[in-house]
């Protein structure tokens, strides 16, 4: 493995699982996870070598994400060449008390329409206004009052 | 009650990033795109071996025409670049059939071990026979038999050995670019079992 590779490699294993959370909020079920997941990781991989650190790893990495999710073509997707991901877990189906309350965040989350999804979960992690308007290309002002609405939608049953 | 319901939430995404930091990824088809790329180097060698010996079949008929070697040497050249090309069509054949998004990696494997092998037997074997007899026949040509009288010969053949070793130099690195290629997809299968 060159350089390049090995850090790639590395950044992936750091942010496996925000990647996968992205995925995971945006799919129905656990092929669909996969399959953005794969997107998601060969669409890093082409703009690994053109990040210029100019925003923070994090933010490019959820913003990849985040792009790959809301634009794919799922019709295309299902019609490509398939390749087994194995990630030795499977949120839809697991019963145990800790996958149920993911299950339960996923319900909520499926709610949103793909934006709404995107902010929420960037929110939920912590993220501030700055970052999330960062990744999703909006004034921090708006991120405001799109985060008020989406809460008032996720407060109704 | 709806700060509570939004902290849950936040409770619940930590929960998954929890779970899914302990899982180990084996991201198949990124170790297939991973090794697409290493395959366009070794293409990129055999590319432009196809490009030297074209070169060299154009341009020594020309070396004949100028009386500096004869046509007998010219043409042992040229068939002797069309061997080396179709050598190495015939090394980089079964590597250029294979479908890496789709082949089992164990063949991709054993594809690439063959390659490494053949392409190191053609290091340590074929080009020795071949540089070997071929250079000798051009400095004799060239500092011998056609040089102007008086000169010193091994003087007048200096540039043709200096040529040649340019030429080694950057034969071999090509090689180890290809090799090293073939080794790091090897590696990588076998990292990934």
């Amino acid at each position: 493995m060159d350089i390049k590779e090995q850090e790639f490699s590395r950044m992936v294993r750091e942010h496996k699982s925000t990647i996968y959370t992205v995925c995971y909020m945006f799919s129905n079920d656990e092929d669909e996870v996969s399959d953005l997941f794969q997107e998601t990781l060969i669409n890093l991989w082409k703009g690994f070598e053109s990040f210029r650190h100019e925003s923070k790893l994090s933010t490019w990495i959820y913003r990849v994400a985040m792009n790959t999710c809301i634009s794919a073509d799922r019709k295309k997707r299902k019609q490509g060449t398939k390749v087994p991901l194995s990630m030795n877990i499977n949120l839809y189906n697991d019963e145990d008390h800790e996958t149920k309350q993911v299950r339960q965040l996923h319900e909520r989350i499926q709610r949103l329409d793909l934006v709404d999804r995107a902010l929420v979960m960037m929110w939920l992690e912590g993220m501030n206004y700055e970052e999330i308007a960062d990744v999703v290309g909006i004034s921090v002002k708006n991120v405001g009052v799109k985060l008020v609405r989406i809460k008032e939608k996720l407060k109704q049953k | 009650m709806e700060e509570l319901n939004f902290d849950e939430m936040r409770n619940q995404i930590t929960l998954l990033k929890q779970k899914l930091d302990h899982q180990d990824i084996v991201n198949d088809h990124l170790l297939r795109e991973t090794m697409r790329n290493r395959m366009g180097t070794i293409n990129f060698t055999k590319i432009k071996s196809y490009i030297c010996a074209g070169m060299c079949i154009v341009l020594y008929p020309l070396l004949s025409v100028t009386g500096t070697f004869s046509n007998a040497f010219v043409i042992t050249t040229c068939i002797m670049m069309l061997f080396c090309a179709f050598g190495t069509y015939y090394v980089h054949r079964p590597v250029d059939r294979m479908n890496l998004m789709t082949e089992d990696l164990a063949s991709v494997a054993k594809v690439m071990a063959k390659f490494r092998k053949q392409y190191d037997q053609w290091l340590h074997y074929v080009t020795p026979a071949l540089i070997i007899p071929w250079l000798s026949w051009a400095m004799y040509e060239f500092a011998w038999k056609n040089a102007p009288e008086g000169v010193n010969h091994w003087l007048f053949a200096l540039p043709l050995l200096v040529g040649a070793a340019i030429g080694m130099v950057i034969g071999y690195a090509w090689h180890r670019k290809a090799v090293n290629a073939a080794d790091n997809i090897i590696k990588q299968i076998e990292e990934e079992k």
